[in-house]
């Protein structure tokens, strides 16, 4: 076995081991099912929606918003246009009357983080929660929610489970499935207690983390991620509510979504570095010894197989076209005189074997993502995720990791 | 901390790929079974040969003509062969016994094929290809594929192809008989001198004008 060959065998060992981590997690404890329980108390919160040239789906993120089941004397919104040079604040004026809105405007900082920790000078509520302005909410999302902070008092923040809004071309089918498996995964990492990202649409956090951790931070444009990163490292609490559900526009180019990962995959990266010493830190418990260290194995991984099999298959081109050119064999497209033996035709190495498995457990994890949201993925979503995904992800993860090691600033909308 | 989760991962991860590893060596040795299997039914199928030429020492050719005595299964076998000398690599014990009995049968077919065509004035067409996958010879690669070609374009073309660095006395034999010392690929067509070095397949075609005497896949024969 060559070493190219070895490396990809590590490279299935890191997705194999997480893949039979996560099942072994799921079998131990399985997501509870949504009750229609309400609340014991209900906190007062206010759901901060940053946001930047966002005119076309501003209105209806705050309608998600306002049609939540929530007693509104508790529930308020608060719109902050993050320096728009759209209709973005004509948009927002839809809502000027509305006791429960406040509005906005400030001069836009670079990040998103800077408007998020406007948005908590402006606020005084008990629970504070942020939403994209590209996002919505389902009626229940925000009880399912304050439930889990209701249940237990030491919850400092919560992930909700993201879906994809209206998944309609061949990209935003593919992030459907994509969606589908961090359902799955985001929970079972719940249960060990390593969530890495608390992200835009909905997160939801208990005033008091900020005056215990500090207010929000540029971090690399991934001030969601650093925000987890930091309740771990201050050995707080945070849980992915999968019985509350958010939806989310995704990138419909490939341009955008690629920039969209390159910032997501970068801000991994650069929070890794910034917070190094997590790594393999018992004190840390699983987000420093599996979920961070898995993480940046998998990155790698990515990179390496993607590598590997775009030179394995250049040189294959290369090789037939030598051939060609050197034998004066003509090409043939005529089918084999005689049937082919299925011994002999099917490929049954251990690298085979072990790429079935994988694609058979990310299969089971995506089935049991489905049940956990209830969301109907079509055949052409999963074709296209297999096919597509291997192809375009390593582009952002080439950008990504070539961003970090030039430190090249890229805005936090590219 | 989860260690026993951990743990328990580890060694279902390690399972899976005993399993992988198990399912791939079972499908390896089923290879090595049909193809051993192949060549004992080629062996009986020589013996059987030898035994009918004998035998037919007194009768006329056109019964040797009708019944087509030698084996067709040879060329197949080749192709299950190099399969399995992909998956279990060219230095694997079982494969360079399969390869020496596969070099042997050739061989036997070989002098058959003299035999019959001497008894019965037959003008075979066929090809002693020597090759190397030991390094030395870069271009081995290719003249396979325009003997593949060759073989699928002429169904009555026989290709005998050897190893040529298997430690077979028999094969050496017929190394030192032809004198085929020099740089590989080597040919030797129709018995004449050996050819050294590759050669590409309109070149080949030149040095073979016999292989117009032949029928092509696409002709219709009888």
């Amino acid at each position: 076995m060559d070493i190219g060959t070895s490396g990809i065998y590590v490279c299935l060992f890191l997705a194999v081991y997480f893949e039979v981590f996560l099942l072994i997690s799921f079998l131990e404890k399985r997501p509870s099912k949504k009750t229609k329980a309400l609340p014991t108390r209900y906190p007062s919160v206010a759901i901060l929606v940053p946001c930047w040239n966002k005119g076309d789906t501003l209105a209806p993120t705050i309608d998600s918003l306002l049609e939540m089941e929530y007693p509104k004397d508790k529930l308020s919104i608060v719109i902050i246009d993050d320096g728009s040079t759209d209709n973005t604040f004509e948009a927002a004026q839809k809502f000027a009357h509305n006791p429960q809105v406040k509005i906005f405007q400030k001069k836009n900082e670079g990040s998103k983080y800077s408007a998020l920790n406007f948005g908590l000078e402006h606020s005084d509520s008990e629970l504070v929660g942020c939403l994209d302005a590209d996002s919505f909410v389902e009626k229940d999302a925000l009880i399912e929610m304050v439930k889990a902070f209701n249940d237990d008092p030491l919850i400092m923040a919560a992930a909700p489970a993201m879906k994809v809004h209206r998944p309609r071309n061949i990209l935003e089918l593919m992030q459907s499935v994509e969606y589908t498996f961090g359902i799955f995964y985001k929970k079972m990492f719940d249960n060990i207690n390593a969530i890495s990202v608390l992200p835009g649409p909905f997160s939801i956090y208990r005033r008091t983390l900020f005056s215990i951790v500090g207010p929000f931070r540029k971090a690399h444009h991934t001030e969601d991620m650093e925000m987890a990163f930091r309740i771990h490292v201050n050995g707080l609490k945070l849980v992915n509510v999968h019985t509350a559900f958010v939806h989310t526009n995704v990138p419909k180019t490939v341009g955008a979504l690629i920039r969209q990962r390159t910032r997501w995959s970068r801000g991994f990266l650069e929070n890794s570095r910034d917070y190094s010493y997590v790594y393999f830190n018992k004190k840390y418990g699983n987000f420093g010894m599996l979920a961070l260290p898995l993480g940046l194995a998998g990155f790698i991984a990515g990179l390496y197989t993607a590598g590997y099999a775009a030179w394995s298959l250049s040189s294959y081109f290369i090789s037939k076209t030598y051939s060609l050119w050197q034998t004066h064999v003509p090409i043939s497209l005529s089918l084999p005189t005689q049937p082919p033996q299925w011994l002999y035709v099917i490929d049954t190495s251990m690298l085979t074997f072990l790429i079935v498995f994988t694609l058979g457990m990310m299969f089971t994890a995506i089935f049991i993502g489905q049940r956990i949201s209830g969301t109907k993925l079509t055949l052409v979503s999963f074709v296209s995720y297999f096919l597509l995904y291997g192809f375009v992800a390593p582009f952002w993860l080439a950008r990504a990791g070539w961003d970090t090691v030039l430190s090249k600033e890229r805005g936090w909308l590219t | 901390m989860a260690w026993k989760k951990y743990l328990l991962t580890l060694v279902i991860t390690a399972a899976i790929f005993a399993t992988a590893f198990y399912a791939a060596w079972r499908f390896n040795q089923a290879r090595i079974a049909d193809i051993a299997a192949t060549e004992q039914s080629i062996s009986i199928d020589i013996l059987s040969s030898e035994t009918q030429f004998d035998l037919l020492g007194n009768l006329d050719c056109k019964t040797i003509e009708e019944n087509d005595i030698l084996s067709d299964e040879l060329n197949s076998l080749a192709s299950r062969l190099s399969v399995a000398e992909q998956n279990l690599g060219s230095d694997n014990k079982q494969v360079i016994l399969l390869k020496k009995q596969y070099s042997l049968l050739q061989i036997k077919d070989y002098l058959l094929l003299e035999q019959i065509s001497k008894k019965c004035n037959l003008k075979p067409v066929y090809i002693l290809y020597f090759y190397s996958n030991a390094g030395d010879c870069a271009q081995c690669g290719e003249a396979g594929q325009v003997l593949t070609y060759l073989r699928q374009t002429y169904p009555g073309l026989r290709v005998y192809s050897f190893d040529y660095n298997l430690d077979l006395s028999a094969l050496k034999t017929l190394e030192s008989l032809y004198k085929v010392s020099g740089p590989l690929p080597a040919y030797i067509i129709n018995g004449r001198a050996p050819i050294f070095g590759f050669k590409p397949l309109d070149e080949l075609q030149k040095i073979m004008p016999e292989l117009k005497t032949l029928a092509t896949s696409t002709t219709p024969t009888n």
